[in-house]
């Protein structure tokens, strides 16, 4: 596990075949190699997010695993073993089995994952809902301290943003470390998972937390990462023990030859495993955005939302903005314009801060995603080969 | 890339194939990178129906919004802010926050000897 903060999580294998693809590709100018050179990564500007890896047309960049970790883990008769999966997981582990991309394949993964041999199987979304709970209080902090209202002193400076990505707080910490104060305080879903799946996931069930395996199938790599930073010990343990991919996953249950497509569908365990879809829509780039505009609306003024689709925040334009209309109604019902901004793709977010620190911002809340399009289009995520095969090339 | 396939006048599948043949010679390959070509563009076709998915699950749910979910009340309720659904107390500050960059150091302290008055 100390290996992937020394080492990074991406690495080079020898198939490299020089073709320097990858650079144009990378976000922070973390590889370092020329035309007709072998390529290696530089791990202390790497934000782990593996688009070199998923666009490398030789496959020849690999991310470190830990699947051993938990296949002992599954094996280990003292060991609980919890998984959770990210919303982007669902809609995309089905290409590995001939699914079109898209194809839901949520009850199924369910499924196979209990024949895995996992013991408590939840879901990502329901710490994706709890987020929205604290990091849209907390948004909802700033502005009333940013409007002069009483009480609310000790809230952190607007613009807000989010803090779900990994790859994202990785590249604010190594380049902008003033900008950290606007960065939610907000956990991602992932490790907010893992804190309360030794705690109250333990508690409830009567299980020793110290024998709690909590494992976390992800779109992403920089997920490995995360899990291994040495703050993640909330619960008076290592939060979530491991993380694997959904290409891992798919590879775990083809070996354990299950017949994926003809599983039946099953739910995910209760406590912390009911969703909305507020939170499913986390793993799409303005999702989080959404989800928080959907509960902030209701909650400031005190009305119920009909109309739960903000379309304006969807696309995959990398930098999009919207205002939004919010009555009040601790201001009487007066209406504050909510001004957001969507950022997808790192390369495009130094101009958005920049401007934050030049005071310059109008925004209030900004999401930030590492990846072009969200986590549907993670590190982690199948390998679409087709879009070279298409070219005659593989 | 839509600009380029229209100035140049070529079909997606053409494209392709050339796309294909520049990558067989490294050297073009990075030099057609160099130019600011991206082959990620050509990846938003699964992207948007990956996306779409999404979309449509959200729209198949009973419930849309976060703080509906009875599963979010109950962990309030029972464990985070006992009694009552209440964000940012104490014991939500200490498990579902963090701080970044310079302020790890303390954090780690501070979580490996919790307070006196906030014992874990």
């Amino acid at each position: 596990m100390n290996s992937i903060l020394s080492d990074g999580v991406i690495h080079v294998s020898d198939r490299c075949k020089a073709c320097d693809h990858c650079t144009s590709i990378c976000p922070t100018g973390a590889i370092h190699g020329r035309l007709g050179q072998k390529h290696s990564i530089k791990t202390a500007k790497c934000i782990n997010c593996g688009q070199c890896l998923v666009n490398c047309p030789f496959g020849a960049i690999n991310d470190q695993s830990m699947v051993s970790a938990i296949q002992a883990a599954l094996t280990d008769p003292n060991k609980f073993v919890v998984v959770q999966e990210a919303p982007a997981v669902r809609v995309a582990l089905g290409e590995e089995f001939g699914q079109e991309p898209g194809y839901n394949a949520k009850g199924k993964m369910y499924a196979a994952l209990r024949k895995l041999g996992f013991d408590q199987v939840y879901d990502t979304e329901f710490t994706a809902d709890l987020t929205i709970m604290e990091e849209g209080t907390e948004l909802i902090h700033r502005v009333f301290k940013a409007v002069g209202q009483a009480g609310f002193e000790e809230a952190g400076p607007l613009p807000q943003f989010t803090s779900c990505c990994p790859a994202w707080i990785k590249y604010a910490e190594d380049n902008y470390p003033k900008v950290l104060p606007n960065l939610s305080s907000a956990k991602s879903p992932q490790q907010m998972f893992g804190a309360v799946a030794k705690t109250y996931v333990a508690e409830k069930l009567g299980v020793n937390p110290a024998n709690i395996f909590s494992v976390s199938v992800m779109p992403c790599t920089a997920k490995k990462y995360e899990c291994s930073r040495p703050e993640m010990i909330a619960s008076g343990y290592q939060d979530v023990d491991a993380v694997i991919t959904t290409r891992e996953l798919a590879q775990m249950i083809k070996d354990a030859g299950i017949d994926f497509v003809n599983l039946p569908d099953e739910q995910a365990d209760k406590l912390v495993g009911t969703s909305t879809g507020a939170a499913t829509i986390f793993g799409v780039t303005g999702g989080v955005m959404e989800a928080a505009l959907r509960t902030a609306y209701e909650i400031l003024s005190g009305q119920t939302l009909d109309k739960v689709d903000f379309k304006p925040l969807r696309g995959l334009k990398p930098v999009r903005e919207a205002t939004v209309e919010i009555p009040i109604q601790a201001l009487g019902g007066k209406v504050l314009p909510v001004k957001v901004a969507i950022v997808t793709g790192t390369k495009h977010v130094a101009p958005v801060i920049e401007d934050v620190l030049a005071g310059r911002s109008k925004y209030h809340f900004i999401e930030v995603m590492n990846c072009p399009g969200g986590c549907i289009n993670g590190g982690g995520q199948p390998i679409r080969r087709d879009i070279y095969t298409e070219g005659g090339l593989l | 890339m839509t600009s380029f396939v229209e100035k140049e006048g070529m079909t997606r599948r053409q494209f392709f194939k050339g796309t294909g043949i520049l990558f067989v010679s490294a050297v073009l390959t990075g030099v057609f990178a160099k130019m600011g070509f991206d082959v990620q563009a050509a990846s938003d076709e699964y992207i948007a129906k990956r996306a779409a998915g999404l979309y449509s699950l959200d729209e198949s749910m009973t419930l849309r919004k976060s703080h509906l979910n009875p599963e979010i009340a109950q962990i309030y309720k029972d464990f985070l802010s006992p009694g009552e659904v209440k964000p940012l107390t104490a014991k939500s500050e200490r498990l579902l926050h963090t701080r970044y960059g310079s302020e790890i150091p303390a954090l780690i302290e501070e979580l490996k000897h919790p307070a006196e008055n906030e014992a874990a």
